[in-house]
């Protein structure tokens, strides 16, 4: 498993991991609805397909989610140190990065989730 | 047709009261002086706070919200009154501190698991509810009562059709409506965003240019109720409103026929008078000349509950009045002034028009 | 990380610091205006805003008076309408976003341990265009044509000349100007936090304060820049009625509504998050303790900052769009409660854990908190669409954002003015009149605003400049009346503490706080005596001797032998030192760029296209005068001794370096503006059945060979940068040269698209988008050929070499975005008509 997952990385942007994918999950939410509800008349798709096809793609941001939590905790010595992560060391530094893209990640979760539950009680494109 | 008939005594003259604004009823003040004098108990909440109320609930639509707010203001009471109790005895002095792992659970359950639970409740509840409150409805549907309402500024057209869409006849500024029964509310705007609202029977849709807008609202009461514009739309957004009548259905088929009917008796005088000055070209009256499409559809037109889209009572008087000088009651208005009309035939207009019902 | 700390002697001091003080001295005299340094434009910044949201408070409370009866007729409904359309223009965008631009330039280097942000030009820059385009806008009620739509500009009302005048121009052109100076200050903050921490300052180390700026920075990159497109839209509509929001010629209202609403609901927590930032520095030093959850607020932090970019719609709920998509937006405004609610338990928990003293400035930041939990609950309810279905655009809604705005900012504001008073003047305000100020803004808001509640949910419209009698309004107005003032006599108290005549104090740190600012002199102009190297989030409490240490010169930059103004650059992550940068000093160019600018667009608004010719060229030749004077200077020697025995480089080119940073920065903004124009395209093909509605295209040959000139004028660029590297230096030139030719064939067969198949961009909203995208492109363009010539005149003077080659790579990085963006624009408009 640690073979195929990247070493931690020295950068910034990992922290933005699970709020990108909680982004990008969104941003495809509402497009394809969006373009759906516009142009069902044209497509002739139903709207279950699209409600499905989304819950496939949810699952799929969750797992993203879930492998950048696993990544982070990793990165957070399995939660070995408590926080407050405040020593001037390399060590240190790692550790709070760690720590608050595992937070992040946690948020991004039950984020994607609220996107989600619109999919389980709507089923049409009604206004 | 008289109002009384219709709607029952009591909702109307306490409706009427209300709405004609600057004349108020005794009974009317005396109320205004109990509700203030409860201001600042619990009464701000209570039923019966208005006739452009979402608390006075007179249909299911706002009856389900305003459940849904009164349950999130006793959890958010709750909440709040949790917070602060939190934060005053964290602030109190001479306190030993707590360890910093205790602090550490409470922002991770009261700051992050707790809300997260009872939003993603709320949350579920009300997404449910949504298709529940505005139901999939099509024009095509049988028997569904269909009103077609354009915002303009500053007034109402009301466009009753039939259940095949095809339109019976033209109203403005007031909305008649059958008890009990869902009607599909077609929005439209030629000129710039208005937003059509009846808070005692449901929330808010927008009129918006180029796009056609629907909401479906029942009335489960019988009685008079106001609505208004509330997309800020030009100088005289605050003079938009309207009256909704909800009444029996049977009513409601008697009034559509009457409506309806060409043919009616009438001033032939003040309808000479109306027409020699140009009136028709900007309003109709059915079974006359008068066929303009511009301003507000004049037929039975002394049969509204106020005029001036909810501004001024219904007399002869207020009638006169706005024709005089329409941009001193209703600045921005696209109706001219007509004060340069020969002694009297002001007067004639207006008592012709109030005679139409 | 084990230096050796200098040791000076008291003469050796002394003479250091005169050479210090003459380096950052203020001019004197009318001069004074010229200065650019970060505490003189951090002051007026913040002195200038807290103007304006004292002139738009006024306007409030005659709106105020208007309503406080039923059938009033006090203004004239003209009047009102300017007036709440200015007090909310001015609030949003005069006081609540410029106030931390200007405590974020006034603090951040005393917070970093820097001498300066490393823009200080920028940030003069950016503070004349927002007072003349502040001016500007709030004038115009002076002379009865103030913007009369609503702050929010809906068209058509805003957009159509018979329903509103020159004040839509006013608000579109002011305001765009602003909104420059915004996305200026951003860049600043961004490039200052990442890059000009003291050394040892690790991003664990970081304070509160910067990473919640770091974050809102970000944020103003991804929300300014969609209003900006949409202002250009709008603008063009309402100059050359090209109808983008026109619904007769295929436009739609709703398009603005979406670009005004990404840009302003981001924009509320770009409001909040600065003034929680705030607090997350006070309430450590009153519970005297670090902070508890450190990493819950970068949680926070960035949660925030994400989860505000999914909130837009929900100010839509009553357009008519489908239920689904208003439930999604549902979902994303509750989610952001959470990183909310943490925010303010992370304040409970650290008071928890600590010994409160109970001053002032925790008084207001409490105070504030207890609003500000009402106004996220109602916030709760209002983003439940069947709940605003009915709250919608009603009083409840004004109660609502006035809760979470003066809760979550006003209040922590003042409460950061009575921390930092000492700060920056060396006084302190008063507890007494504190106390009498916070109790009587306490008391009077809630009287203010909480009867709104009610009125709005029995049914009262936002903007309504009267009501009749008896409707079950008229007490709650009344009673609303009289809040208002109360509130405002407390705003006033605060006001006279300021400018009532008080004694210095004999600290620097009167209220033993923790972090770095502390250690600065208010009356030395130089900010850190010398720079610390920095081992806690708490140095003041964790550093013996730290105070001695940086006032005896012991650590970096103790000296000033250049003349120069100097500061560090470190690295991102861990705070090493990397380099000593040169700042810009005291100049005129940054106010005869700025009044220029804003004579661009003052002229435009009044149509005075001659006027507006010449000042473009002024602010043009401004720019590159002081681009030319001021940057990318050669150094008389590669390094230079910074103390503790070490020596940096002061010339650093390429990604180490802070201008590469602040160019990538501004293009990620500019290249968000572009996405928000192909959105709109996009969004037409979205809505219409055919969105061409029959109108012939750009057609496929010009636009690709469009594409393909700017790849190859790309090459070349890349080219040119190589050859320069290499030394090859006549060649790099050639290269240089040719890919500006190139590029200028590539705009003209950009543009020859629409040009040869007579695309009318008056007659159908279709021809319009390709229009405006094709120019966007073009323009883009011609501004990267000015920069390739100004690379070969640096080249040519002298000033550009194979060393120092920081202009041809920043150029470079221009060009990269540049081609991305042509090869999308011209993909779209030539190939999608094809595909679709």
């Amino acid at each position: 498993m640690k073979r195929l997952l990247p070493k931690e990385v020295e950068t910034l942007w990992t922290l933005f991991t699970a709020p990108t994918v909680w982004a990008f999950h969104f941003i495809v939410c509402y497009v394809v609805v969006a373009i759906y509800c516009e142009k069902a008349l044209v497509w002739s798709i139903d709207f279950n397909a699209i409600r499905i096809g989304l819950g496939i793609f949810t699952l799929m941001a969750l797992a993203m989610i879930l492998l950048s939590a696993y990544l982070a905790w990793r990165q957070w010595g399995f939660g070995s140190g408590d926080p407050p992560h405040s020593q001037a060391t390399d060590q240190d530094r790692r550790l709070f990065q760690g720590f608050a893209t595992l937070l992040l990640s946690g948020l991004s979760f039950v984020a994607v989730v609220y996107v989600a539950i619109p999919l389980i009680f709507i089923a049409g494109c009604q206004i | 047709m008289s109002g009384g008939r219709l709607y029952g005594g009591a909702s109307l003259h306490d409706g009427m009261s209300r709405i004609g604004g600057a004349y108020l009823s005794r009974s009317a003040q005396r109320g205004a002086v109990l509700r203030a004098a409860l201001l600042f108990g619990c009464i701000p909440l209570s039923s019966c706070s208005g006739v452009q109320s979402a608390l006075d609930p007179a249909g299911p639509e706002a009856a389900n919200v305003a459940t849904l707010f009164y349950v999130m203001l006793v959890g958010g009471s709750l909440i709040w009154i949790g917070v602060v109790g939190v934060l005053a005895y964290a602030s109190r002095l001479g306190r030993e501190p707590h360890s910093e792992r205790m602090a550490g659970w409470v922002i991770l359950l009261c700051g992050a698991v707790g809300p997260a639970v009872i939003l993603g409740a709320l949350l579920s509840y009300a997404v449910w509810l949504m298709p529940n409150l505005r139901p999939w409805t099509s024009s095509g549907e049988p028997g569904l009562r269909q009103i077609e309402v354009t915002g303009e500024q500053f007034w109402w057209r009301a466009r009753y059709l039939d259940p095949s869409g095809a339109p019976l006849f033209e109203a403005a500024n007031e909305i008649v409506m059958p008890v009990g029964e869902r009607v599909l509310f077609t929005l439209k705007s030629p000129d710039v965003i208005h937003s059509f609202w009846i808070p005692s029977l449901g929330g808010k849709m927008d009129a918006i240019p180029g796009r056609i807008n629907a909401v479906t609202l029942e009335a489960s009461k019988a009685g008079l109720y106001r609505g208004a514009c509330a997309e800020f739309c030009g100088p005289s957004h605050a003079l938009m409103a309207f009256t909704v009548k909800a009444v029996e259905p049977a009513a409601f088929e008697e009034w559509l026929d009457e409506r309806a009917a060409v043919d009616r008796p009438s001033d032939a005088e003040g309808l000479a008078v109306f027409l020699r000055h140009g009136c028709g070209a900007c309003h109709t009256i059915a079974g006359t000349q008068a066929n303009g499409e511009i301003g507000p559809n004049l037929t039975a037109v002394g049969a509204r509950e106020t005029i001036a889209a909810g501004t001024l009572p219904n007399t002869t008087e207020a009638i006169a009045r706005f024709i005089r000088n329409p941009e001193e009651i209703k600045p921005g208005v696209h109706m001219p002034a007509f004060d340069m009309l020969p002694d009297g035939d002001v007067e004639m207009i207006a008592a012709y028009l109030k005679g139409l019902k | 990380m084990t230096k050796a700390l200098g040791n000076f002697s008291a003469e050796e001091r002394a003479a250091q610091e005169e050479r210090l003080r003459k380096v950052w001295k203020t001019p004197g005299g009318w001069r004074y205006w010229t200065s650019v340094n970060n505490s003189e434009i951090g002051l007026w910044y913040g002195v200038a805003a807290f103007g304006f949201m004292l002139f738009a408070g006024v306007l409030a409370l005659l709106m105020r008076l208007q309503l406080a009866v039923p059938d009033n007729d006090l203004f004239s409904v003209e009047f009102f309408n300017q007036a709440f359309t200015l007090h909310g223009t001015v609030m949003m965008f005069l006081f609540a976003v410029p106030i931390f631009e200007a405590i974020a330039i006034y603090l951040l280097p005393s917070l970093l341990g820097a001498r300066e942000l490393p823009f200080p030009r920028l940030s003069a820059f950016g503070f004349w265009s927002f007072l003349l385009g502040g001016i500007f806008v709030c004038g115009s009620i002076f002379f009865n044509s103030a913007p009369n739509a609503g702050w929010f500009m809906y068209p058509p009302l805003a957009t159509k000349e018979e329903y509103s005048g020159i004040g839509a121009d006013i608000w579109l052109l002011g305001l765009s100007f602003i909104e420059v100076a915004s996305i200026a200050a951003a860049v600043e903050i961004i490039v200052g936090i990442m890059k000009c921490r003291a050394p040892g300052m690790r991003i664990n180390m970081m304070p509160m304060f910067a990473w919640y700026l770091l974050i809102v920075a970000g944020m103003i990159l991804f929300a300014f820049p969609p209003l900006i497109a949409g202002d250009l839209l709008f603008e063009m509509e309402r100059m050359f009625h090209w109808p983008f929001f026109d619904s007769e010629r295929g436009g739609d209202p709703l398009l603005w509504q979406h670009l005004f609403w990404i840009f302003g609901h981001p924009e509320v927590y770009i409001i909040f998050l600065p003034a929680i930032a705030l607090m997350a520095m006070i309430v450590p030093t009153f519970a005297q303790r670090p902070i508890v959850g450190y990493s819950w607020i970068v949680l926070a932090a960035v949660g925030t900052g994400f989860l505000s970019f999914g909130l837009w719609v929900h100010h839509m709920f009553a357009t008519g769009l489908p239920q689904i998509s208003l439930a999604f937006f549902s979902a994303a405004s509750e989610a952001v409660v959470i990183p909310t609610g943490v925010q303010i338990f992370v304040f409970i928990a650290t008071m928890l854990a600590g010994r409160v003293i109970f001053s002032v400035p925790m008084l207001f930041g409490a105070g504030g908190l207890v609003i500000f939990v009402i106004g996220g609950l109602t916030g709760v309810m209002v983003a439940l669409a069947p709940f605003d279905w009915q709250a919608h655009d009603t009083y409840f809604v004004v109660a609502h954002l006035h809760y979470v705005l003066i809760g979550g900012m006003l209040f922590p504001v003042v409460a950061g003015i009575y921390y930092y008073f000492p700060f920056v003047t060396g006084w302190r305000l008063s507890d007494a009149w504190g106390k009498v100020a916070f109790w009587l803004m306490f008391t009077g808001f809630n009287i203010a605003f909480f009867p709104m509640h009610f009125s709005g949910l029995r049914g009262m419209p936002r903007r309504v400049f009267t009501y009749p009698e008896d409707i079950g309004w008229d007490w709650f107005n009344l009673i609303s009346t009289i809040g208002a003032f109360i509130f405002a006599s407390g705003v006033l108290t605060v006001v006279a503490d300021m400018f009532r005549p008080k004694v210095k104090l004999d600290t620097l740190n009167p209220w033993k706080a923790g972090t770095l600012e502390w250690t600065n002199n208010p009356d030395e102009n130089w900010g850190m005596r010398s720079v610390p190297i920095i081992t806690s989030r708490y140095p003041l409490w964790d550093q013996p001797n730290l105070q001695r240490d940086i006032e005896e010169a012991r650590y970096y930059l103790p000296d000033a032998k250049s003349g120069r103004r100097e500061t560090l650059v470190t690295s991102v992550l861990d705070a090493e030192p990397i380099q000593c940068l040169r700042v810009g000093g005291t100049s005129y160019v940054t106010i005869v760029a700025a009044m220029s600018l804003g004579g661009v667009f003052i002229a435009l608004t009044f149509h005075w296209w001659l006027i507006t010719a010449i000042c473009g060229v002024i602010t043009l030749g401004a720019i590159l005068y002081w681009l030319w004077t001021g940057t990318a200077e050669i150094p008389e020697a590669p390094e230079m001794d910074v103390g503790m025995g070490e020596s940096l480089p002061i010339y650093v080119s390429g990604p180490p370096s802070v201008g590469w940073w602040a160019m990538f920065i501004t293009m990620v903004g500019d290249g968000t503006a572009f996405a928000s124009l192909v959105f709109g395209y996009f969004f037409y093909w979205t809505i219409h059945g055919d969105f061409t509605n029959g109108i012939e295209g750009p057609g496929v040959l010009w636009p690709v060979i469009a594409i393909n000139l700017f790849v190859l004028s790309w090459l070349l660029m890349l080219r040119a940068r190589h050859l320069n590297r290499a030394g090859r230096l006549d060649e790099a030139r050639v290269a240089l040269v040719g890919a500006t030719f190139i590029a200028l064939g590539g705009s003209a067969a950009g543009l020859a698209g629409p040009y040869v198949h007579g695309m009318d961009p008056t007659a159908h909203v279709y021809p319009a988008i390709v229009w405006i995208i094709a120019i966007w492109t073009v323009v883009h363009a011609a501004a990267g050929c000015i920069m390739q010539l100004y690379c070969l005149a640096r080249s040519l003077a002298g000033r550009m070499t194979a060393r120092y080659d920081q202009d041809i790579i920043n150029v470079t990085l221009y060009w990269h975005f540049l081609t991305v963006t042509a090869v999308v624009a011209f993909g779209i408009i030539g190939l999608f008509p094809v595909v679709r």
